[in-house]
């Protein structure tokens, strides 16, 4: 278990920023790691990653790593899958245990209505080589126990799909990219200027000193936005607090990782070392940073679970967190080049789903960062597609919230 | 040696309940009715209640207030119930957890003994090929997670009715402080609301009697407040939050707005970072004199008596009564190691310049540490005490840098032992009464929060603010002394994280687990922070105030997350006012 001391210093090293970098990711999450990572196997040296306050610090610390590969659109369910399998190679790739585990997913449904939209769903993940299962009440219950005795169900739809520890992910690329020595990771330090000439990017202002670039990966997520306007790009990107609580340990009781969508948005599962994690959407959530927790969110949660899982009243609550997801208008990310400005790149407006996303959409950036031709799964992400839409996107047009509510649904 | 139970209390006013029998692991007890579960377990010999979390070590009774959690035992069916908190009555089962067989007799207790082996992040290289095998590696480590075990199936919850209150002082504690805080703020003509987690305010006058400095008892000073005072007691207050003073109170789910805030919530136990402090046998000095003044239980014959607060001339006189024998006392510092397998047999001591050993069956520790969760909730700056614990910054009236929260008493740094001490309470009460004539509440300040995109544009970043702490002097404690309880990490392994290059607080937090337990580090900040203090080469906040540079001086604490104390799920699951 030897490890590379000296390196990892290396990496975090607080001192002075150099003077120049060949690339600038502002973002030290999931996104600016996993893109450092693959373009250091492509050769690229001397990038540098600004992060404002440490490694995870954003929503790659504060997320529950479930990794879904059944989606609802097709398109998605095509990267999803491929998302997926770049987890299940993490860990022999970095030669660092992220505790990638198939702990399977399990969506409750409870109308009528719900089942024929998931049979169609199922429909469709079969056709794609998807293994789902559409369940009948009592195999929820079977499947799930602690959901006896709640309010009645209708059925469910199962699948193999995975929860990973994404604290260990954040190591992993650490460890990994300290062996590469070919980028640093200056920590507490803020973006406050884009300096820009001949229609591209020339340096990177911090509040820490000037880097000179002509190539920055906007990774800053629910600051985006922010770090856009810096660079007076434009993108319409919002962010939007999720919260989530965790309770003490109990032993192996929950085997599939639970999501719900009536009457509210609501999931949770349970971690290898057995706490629970759970949460219950807010869906009149107002748009804005907000990283503190709420009484109303503790109150919401329990109420909903007890009521549909009453198993899971004796549990404890030991703490509460809340994290900021950056949410387009289509809840798909933004992942590409810009043309608004040269040396631009955007791997943002994950909108809930960059924990799976990130690791393998930041490889297709990779490598067309290095002049690949584009991979037809960057289409469905292509950075500037909201540009002259005017925007329009507050969080009401999401995606889930779509789902749930039936009456106004247009799914495409 | 085990416990034993004297032929009556020790306090006059204590009147045991009715003997009643229940049962441990089947084996029937004798207890008597109404007393706390893990005092009966402890007068009938049963030393080690539960298992800690990683490396299965023996831990019983300590802090008998539902803090510290080494009491926790499946309780009639329901997993993890602090036992400190559950009455006894008749018929009544009761097992350990997260033991192989179980907890009394666990072969896992052997993973103690090979803990080199194991650092918390043993996993993190292995496991890994063959493939096929991946998913069943962790299936066995999933096999030894987890503590109590969940029932499936319905049940019958409280039923807590929602209640808004609003207020012009909210005191967060009854004991002395927050009781001479309540009386101040309520002369002042304020109305005022005062939580109690126990279940009766002044509780401590159910064993101990010693009058305030200032010559009045406090059952009288009790009695006097509960006219002019909204008294809840049983009440825990889970976070000041946006929304108010959140608290569930016996059978109501309570929201207070109140202009003002006291926070009275006293101190915890100050154990000292040695090998061996968490066994069985190691009592806070409170608890001693609460099990023989309240219910005659004593929990040991030979004592060694640890610190330098009054609490130990308390413990000292109750053990001496009740026919013990006190076989030294020394401070933290002296203290070495407490030696013994499933619970304390003997201690090392360095005294006058010597190791010395001596056979004890009880530790008694007296000193005790500011308890800080609602000031670092809060985002306020701490300062070193110097002698080992942390206390927040606030003015001479208990004002601190949040406009609107007070600090008083043990929880300020100033616990009740003088008439000054007494004088500085009401202090905070009648400044929280001045402030709160000048003030709306929170919730009319605040107003309801926006519904639209007005937060992002321009909109200040609504983020946890963090605090810093002052004057931290690093320590290096022995490689085995365990720091954080709940997830059994010692000094060696936050060294060796620190060694690895994880400097940063939050990541060698997230690396080892430390702070982040079930009690959600109110026993082990200072320990912790004390060992990396000035280690890190570089510090960083959660929410982006970040300090960079080496400095020995400042240390950044990763933001508190609530609830403030452990809440069941099921406790909050009654109905509410639909508040939008």
């Amino acid at each position: 278990m030897s490890r590379d001391v000296a390196g990892l210093a290396r990496l975090l090293d607080a001192g002075p920023l150099p003077a120049r970098a060949s690339l600038v990711i502002v973002g030290a999450g999931i996104t600016g790691l996993s893109f450092a990572r693959w373009l250091s196997a492509l050769g690229l040296r001397d990038m540098l990653i600004v992060e404002r306050a440490y490694p995870g610090a954003g929503a790659t610390g504060r997320n529950v790593a479930r990794l879904r590969a059944m989606q609802l659109t097709e398109e998605l369910c095509h990267v999803a899958v491929a998302a997926q399998a770049t987890y299940d190679r993490m860990g022999e790739e970095l030669g660092f245990n992220v505790l990638f585990y198939r702990l399977g997913y399990l969506w409750a449904l409870y109308e009528a209505e719900e089942m024929e939209r998931m049979a169609r769903a199922v429909e469709m993940h079969h056709r794609l080589g998807i293994d789902s299962r559409l369940l009948a009440p009592d195999d929820v219950l079977r499947l799930v126990p602690v959901f006896r005795g709640g309010d009645p169900l209708a059925g469910g739809v199962v699948h193999d799909d995975a929860i990973v520890h994404h604290d260990a992910v954040v190591w992993a690329h650490l460890e990994h990219l300290a062996a590469t020595g070919r980028v640093r990771i200056a920590s507490g330090t803020n973006v406050v200027g884009v300096a820009r000439g001949d229609g591209g990017v020339r340096a990177v202002l911090t509040d820490r000193g000037r880097v000179e670039t002509r190539h920055v990966l906007n990774a800053a997520d629910a600051w985006s936005n922010a770090l856009n306007g810096l660079a007076a790009v434009h993108a319409p990107n919002r962010p939007l607090r999720r919260e989530v609580l965790v309770t003490a340990p109990v032993h192996r009781a929950i085997d599939k990782a639970v999501t719900f969508y009536r009457p509210t948005e609501g999931w949770f599962n349970q971690t290898l070392r057995g706490e629970v994690v759970m949460g219950v959407v807010d869906p009149d959530e107002p748009v804005g940073h907000d990283q503190r927790s709420s009484s109303d969110f503790l109150r919401r949660t329990a109420r909903l679970m007890v009521r549909k899982a009453p198993g899971l009243a004796d549990l404890t609550v030991i703490r509460q967190w809340a994290g900021m997801y950056d949410v387009t208008p289509d809840h798909l990310p933004l992942v590409g080049q810009t043309g608004q400005l040269e040396g631009w790149w955007q791997a943002n407006g994950w909108s809930g789903r960059g924990m799976l996303l990130a690791p393998y959409l930041t490889r297709l950036l990779a490598e067309r960062f290095m002049g690949a031709e584009p991979h037809p799964h960057l289409a469905l992400f292509e950075p500037d597609r909201f540009v002259g839409t005017g925007d329009a996107g507050n969080g009401d047009e999401d995606y889930y919230a779509r789902y749930a509510r039936p009456r106004d649904a247009t799914r495409r | 040696m085990t416990a034993r139970r004297l032929p009556a209390p020790l306090h006059p006013a204590a009147r045991p309940g009715e003997p009643v029998s229940l049962r441990w692991h089947g084996r029937r007890i004798a207890g008597h009715a109404g007393e706390p579960l893990a005092v009966a377990l402890l007068a009938a010999g049963e030393a080690g209640i539960s298992r800690s979390f990683r490396v299965h070590r023996p831990r019983g009774l300590m802090c008998s207030t539902g803090q510290c959690g080494w009491c926790e035992c499946e309780v009639d069916g329901r997993p993890s119930l602090r036992s400190c908190r559950v009455p006894v009555r008749d018929g009544l089962r009761a097992r350990s957890e997260h033991g192989v067989p179980d907890g009394r007799r666990d072969v896992l207790g052997l993973v103690d003994h090979v803990w080199r082996l194991l650092p918390p992040s043993f996993y993190h290289h292995r496991f890994l090929r063959p493939r096929q095998l991946r998913k069943r590696y962790l299936d066995v480590l999933r096999f030894f997670a987890g503590r109590g075990r969940l029932r499936a199936g319905p049940r019958s919850l409280p039923w807590r009715d929602a209640l808004e209150r609003e207020v012009d002082v909210l005191v967060v504690g009854g004991g002395c402080a927050g009781l001479l805080a309540a009386e101040a703020a309520a002369e002042s003509g304020a109305s005022v609301l005062l939580l109690e987690a126990e279940f009766e305010p002044a509780a401590i006058c159910r064993w101990r009697t010693p009058p305030l400095p200032d010559g009045r008892r406090l059952e009288a000073l009790a009695a006097s407040i509960a006219a002019r005072v909204e008294l809840r007691t049983g009440a825990t207050l889970l976070g000041l939050y946006d929304e108010g003073g959140v608290a569930v109170a016996g059978d109501v789910l309570l929201t207070v707005h109140a202009r003002a805030t006291v926070v009275a919530t006293g101190s915890y136990e100050r154990l000292p970072p040695v090998p061996g402090i968490d066994r069985p046998g190691v009592i806070g000095a409170r608890t001693v004199e609460w099990l023989l003044g309240a219910f005659g239980v004593l929990p040991g014959e030979e004592a060694l008596l640890v610190g330098e607060a009054d609490d130990c001339a308390g413990a000292e006189a109750a053990l001496i009564a009740a026919g013990a024998r006190v076989v030294a006392r020394v401070t933290g510092e002296q203290l070495l190691a407490v030696e013994g397998g499933d619970r304390a047999r003997a201690v090392r001591c360095f005294v006058e310049g010597n190791e010395r050993w001596a056979d004890v069956d009880l530790v008694v520790v007296g000193d005790r540490a500011a308890s800080v969760e609602a000031a670092i909730a809060a985002g306020l700056d701490l300062e070193a005490d110097g002698r080992g614990g942390i206390v927040p910054h606030s003015g001479r009236d208990g004002s601190t840098a949040v406009p609107g929260l007070f600090l008083a008493g043990a929880a300020a740094g100033r616990p009740i032992d003088s008439p000054a001490a007494v004088e500085a309470a009401r202090t905070a009460g009648r400044a929280a009464a001045a402030l709160a004539g000048t003030t709306s509440a929170t919730r009319a300040a605040r107003g309801p929060a926006p519904r639209d995109g007005s937060r992002a544009a321009g909109a200040a970043e609504r983020l946890t603010p963090a605090s810093v702490v002052h004057g931290l002097q690093r320590t290096s404690p022995a490689d085995e002394a365990i720091l954080c309880f709940c997830e059994d990490v010692r000094g060696a392994e936050l060294r060796a994280d620190q060694a690895v290059g994880y400097g940063l607080l939050e990541l060698l937090k997230r690396r080892t687990g430390a702070l982040t337990g079930p009690c959600q580090g109110k026993y082990c900040l200072p320990a912790v922070l004390a060992a990396c203090a000035g280690a890190a080469a570089t510090v960083g906040a959660e929410d982006g105030a970040a300090t960079v540079g080496t400095d020995d001086e400042v240390t950044t604490l990763p933001t508190g997350r609530p609830p403030l104390r452990p809440v069941r799920l099921g406790d909050l699951a009654g109905p509410r006012s639909r508040a939008r």
